[in-house]
């Protein structure tokens, strides 16, 4: 996504925010921006504040100080509604543990995320389909998340969160559960997605996740970022 | 109990305080319900029994012609092998005294008008009819005299122990005493030597039976006294089963209907502890593996469980029964206002409380015991393996199904929620079926009571009662027909009746009635007829079903009266649906042919007068007291107090248990809302809104309310079809088919749209809670 004077839009932009939790600092002054099309991976040791500044990008959470701007919305400026129209239309979230809900099969967990914006079961699930199938799991679409393998269930994960082609697709810890053959795939599935222009922020303790599907690599510590790198894909 | 169990218990209420709360409430609410309904039950009939059987009450009063049988005979006939006491025979005359009550002079007593039957008997004690002589003594010789009186009570001036009694044809007597007979065997008693100068007309016998428990047993002991003595010396009888009945009908009337609620309560109270219960199990599965896995045995689990609900249950039923004490002493006293007679105090047996407060506790432990036991059950690992995540596999199918509907999402999804958890919807779909039950039965219960009272009562506005010397009043100096005429050229009076209440006795039966003789208006302001019509000529009588009853009489039947020793025989016309079961309301005309030498008008004690449509009684009754101080006009009750009694705690059980339907409902929501915590963040995270979260959650309930309303209100009109007519049977009246057709289609729409009320009132707060839900705590916690 390139802007008017020719640079890559801006997707995500962090002033200075600060999240406190009672006494604890979880973010201290973070600024940060991110570029359409980059994969941005954030790692640092477990309470460093990495999913805290994820929350803060998906709108799950309000920073005590500091401004959060996403595909130009200033999220301070929206309120709950407000921001569960922005999660549904600007971003996909794909968790560790899946969360997705047991009662439905594959084809309707993704499809629900549409349906809920008002499309019509008929097209969401044609829609859906098509993810799944892109994904390669569309022969398991009436399968239950309780019969599904674990690099099954994230690919459900990951199709749900495309449904409404997100901005931005936040990733915590994607592959934290799954097994190293699992986790390998879903590795695949970020890279492709990526190479396809999907903008992508990851939270990970993996270092192989970030070597092999970002660009660039941000360090949290202590709830600051102490460091900043480009990195070369690795096969 | 040992000390861990306890404090883990301690531990859980504390963790579940809303679900303690509610146990806590519903065991309230159930147990007040119930303590009203028992006391009511109890009081309706153990304080007459207890006092029948402290005054070794008779079973029978007989009363046998003497110069047909006498007293040898009916010594020889009452000793039958069912009969286990007698007392008699006794001398007995039926005295009646004048209407024209004149001033009496200081130190002189004169009867109110109508029959007293006066006894000669030597002794109030006895197998039989213990009289209680409550003031002065009993009689001991001639000149002296027992009144009977409820305790307490004088209705003369000059009624006191010493004074004179002016009997009508009997040498003047002094009060020696006053005393009550439950039994009702006399109006005033004699000594025995002294009935030869009243000259008797009648010989009592006092009978208790072996068994007496309903009315064909005390007639079969009749049967068997009077089978071997000869034929028309029975004059009359009275079993004890009606005086009850008379003495305890308007709180019969109460106990069908508080009896249900009771029920209804306790059935809501123990669906919804069983709903608790099993919810804190499901979703306390991690701390039950948590709790075996730290070496509580399966039973100190179950414990935990049981005395995690008893402390909300044992607290709810301690209160709920202070509360329906205090709830049910006002209404005993209200229910038995006037119906008493004196003779007793209605007042809560301890049995009552005492009941409650073990019975309470007990329920509330078999309604957790059964969920408790799946925590027996429940293995360590798999329990901690589960933790609150909702199971797999149930209610797939419906869901699949409703996700392709054209249903906004929000709602779908909350359709199919209720499947989850089968069990759980079942239980709070009951509560919610039992909750629109109630509120249905309530409203039916209200329409038929106001349609029975505004059939019932006699479009009476303003009754204006003639001044009475004999109590001091200032009497009247127009005459009866110049007051008719005055009553009706006053503003306002539409129609206007003059009434003459007469004591008759029905011959063939010692029983005095109260014949009510008017002229005038009267068919134009009297209730609404069962069957038949109203009276017209001389010799036509209209009664009551209460009296129909009693005296096992019908439309078209005829009986005699008898006044001043003359006799008519007049016929059944019409029958009404209220009135007193002594009471007959006959023609002007009958009247005149009972005394066609004196003038009827002396015996007018009253006028009634309905007033035109808009017209103001106290304006109306002032002009009345202007026109003829003599009179003492007065507003008529047009609102029955029973009716207020019974409306009035129907709509606050009502109240109770639709608060409690909805606290199960909100139990339920909460429940689900707390399991689905995950489910409600994943959706947040994907972009359903808050108003979406709300939507789902109510809506999963409101379907519950709607399935509740459709099966509640059948069940409500069944039970309306059941209670009403046994109150109505109660009271010893009858309920035309047209007063039971309360429901209408409009109606039944807000009822069955009651049952999504009580749910999504019960859903709202959850529902709110659910919508506020932080996604980013919930997601991280699981």
């Amino acid at each position: 996504m390139i802007s008017e004077d020719g640079s890559e839009q801006v997707i995500v932009r962090l002033d200075g925010v600060r999240k406190e939790y009672g006494d604890s600092v979880a973010l201290d002054g973070v600024s940060l921006e991110i570029r359409a099309g980059e994969a941005v991976a954030v790692m640092g040791p477990s309470g460093c504040g990495k999913s805290t500044l994820l929350n803060m990008i998906a709108g799950l959470d309000r920073p005590t100080a500091g401004s959060v701007f996403v595909d130009g919305e200033d999220l301070a400026q929206l309120n709950e509604t407000g921001l569960a129209l922005y999660r549904r239309r600007r971003i996909g979230m794909v968790f560790q543990f899946f969360n997705l809900i047991d009662d439905l099969p594959a084809l309707d967990n993704v499809a629900l995320a549409a349906q809920l914006t008002g499309t019509s079961a008929a097209q969401a699930r044609k829609r859906a389909l098509e993810l799944l199938d892109e994904l390669g799991i569309a022969d398991r679409r009436n399968v239950y998340p309780a019969a599904l393998s674990g690099g099954e269930r994230q690919r459900v994960a990951v199709a749900r969160a495309l449904m409404n082609r997100p901005a931005l697709l936040l990733a915590d810890e994607p592959t934290g559960a799954l097994d190293s053959h699992a986790g390998e795939q879903v590795m695949d599935l970020l890279i492709d997605l990526n190479q396809i222009g999907q903008t992508l922020l990851m939270v990970t303790h993996d270092p192989r996740l970030a070597t092999r599907c970002a660009s660039r690599l941000i360090e949290v510590a202590d709830g600051r970022l102490v460091r900043e790198s480009a990195l070369e894909r690795t096969p | 109990m040992s000390g861990a169990v306890w404090r883990a218990s301690r531990a859980a209420v504390r963790r579940r305080r809303l679900q303690t709360f509610v146990i806590g409430l519903v065991v309230l609410t159930s147990t007040v319900a119930l303590v009203v309904a028992l006391g009511l039950l109890d009081a309706a009939s153990a304080p007459f029994d207890r006092t029948f059987d402290q005054q070794r009450g008779a079973h029978l009063v007989a009363t046998f012609d003497p110069a047909k049988a006498t007293d040898a005979q009916l010594a020889q006939a009452a000793h039958q092998p069912g009969v286990t006491d007698v007392a008699g025979p006794f001398a007995q005359v039926v005295l009646t005294a004048p209407p024209d009550r004149a001033a009496p002079a200081a130190g002189v007593d004169t009867p109110p008008p109508g029959p007293i039957t006066v006894v000669g008997r030597a002794d109030p004690g006895g197998p039989v009819d213990r009289v209680d002589v409550w003031s002065g003594r009993w009689v001991t010789g001639p000149g002296e005299v027992v009144v009977m009186r409820p305790p307490g009570e004088h209705w003369g001036a000059n009624e006191e122990v010493g004074s004179r009694l002016i009997l009508p044809g009997a040498p003047p007597l002094t009060i020696v005493g006053f005393a009550s007979s439950l039994s009702q065997t006399a109006g005033a008693w004699v000594s025995p030597d002294q009935m030869p100068a009243l000259h008797p007309t009648a010989t009592q016998l006092l009978l208790r039976f072996a068994h007496a428990g309903s009315d064909s047993q005390v007639r079969a002991g009749l049967t068997a006294v009077t089978a071997g003595l000869p034929q028309d010396s029975l004059l009359g009888s009275l079993s004890y089963l009606t005086v009850k009945q008379d003495m305890t009908s308007t709180a019969n009337a109460y106990v069908p209907f508080l009896m249900a609620f009771g029920v209804l309560g306790l059935v809501v109270a123990v669906l919804i502890v069983a709903n608790v219960v099993s919810g804190a199990v499901v979703s306390g599965s991690r701390h039950i593996g948590v709790l075996k896995a730290i070496g509580f045995t399966p039973n100190q689990v179950v414990a935990v469980y049981l005395v995690m609900v008893l402390v909300p249950g044992v607290v709810g039923c301690v209160l709920g029964t202070v509360l329906g004490v205090l709830a049910a002493h006002p209404l005993l006293h209200m229910v038995f206002a006037g119906f008493d007679y004196g003779y007793f105090t209605a007042t809560l047996s301890p049995w009552v409380v005492v009941l409650t407060l073990l019975g309470m506790p007990v329920v509330v432990l078999l309604a957790a015991l059964v969920p408790a036991l799946r925590a027996h059950r429940l293995s360590a690992a798999r329990a901690i393996s589960a933790g609150s995540a909702p199971g797999t596999g149930r209610g797939l199918r419906v869901q699949r199904r409703l996700s392709g509907t054209r249903l906004p999402r929000a709602v779908s999804l909350g359709l199919g929620l209720p499947f989850a958890r089968p069990g759980r919807t079942a239980m709070t779909l009951t509560a919610l079926v039992l909750g629109v039950t109630t509120v249905t039965f309530a409203g039916g219960l209200s329409s038929s009571v106001a349609a029975y009272t505004d059939a019932a009562r006699d479009h009476v506005q303003s009754v204006s009662y003639v001044g009475d010397a004999g109590v001091g009043q200032v009497e009247p100096k127009l005459t009866d027909a110049q007051i008719e005429a005055k009553l009706r050229s006053l503003p306002g009076a539409l129609h206007v009746t003059a009434a003459a209440p007469v004591e008759l006795r029905m011959t063939g039966g010692s029983q005095v009635v109260r014949g009510w003789f008017l002229r005038g208006d009267s068919a134009d302001m009297s209730s609404a007829m069962v069957k038949g019509r109203w009276m017209k000529g001389p010799g036509e009588v209209v009664v009551g079903t209460p009296f129909v009853r009693k005296h096992h009489l019908a439309v078209g039947d005829h009986f005699t009266l008898a006044l001043d020793g003359r006799q008519q025989s007049v016929t059944i016309v019409g029958e009404t649906v209220t009135g007193d079961a002594d009471r007959v309301d006959a023609t002007w005309e009958t009247l005149t042919a009972f005394a066609p030498d004196r003038s009827s008008s002396r015996y007018v004690n009253q006028y009634w007068v309905q007033l035109a449509h808009g017209a103001d009684v106290g304006a109306f009754d002032n002009a009345v007291k202007a026109a003829e101080p003599g009179l003492n006009p007065s507003e008529s009750g047009d609102v029955n107090s029973v009716t207020v009694t019974i409306v009035g705690s129907s709509s606050v059980l009502t109240l109770l248990l639709t608060t409690v339907a909805a606290l199960g409902v909100f139990n339920t929501a909460v429940l689900n809302t707390r399991e689905r915590r995950r489910d409600l963040g994943m959706l947040k995270s994907i972009g359903m809104t808050p108003r979406q979260v709300m939507v789902m959650v109510v809506t999963s309930m409101a379907a519950l309310g709607l399935v509740g309303g459709l099966l509640g209100v059948p069940l409500g009109i069944v039970a309306h079809r059941l209670i009403v007519p046994s109150m109505v049977e109660a009271v010893g009246s009858s309920l035309p088919a047209a007063m039971m057709q309360v429901w209408h289609a409009p109606t039944l729409t807000l009822l069955v749209l009651a049952g999504v009320a009580i749910a999504v009132l019960g859903a709202l707060v959850p529902a709110r809670s659910a919508a506020r839900l932080t996604i980013a705590e919930v997601l991280r916690s699981e």
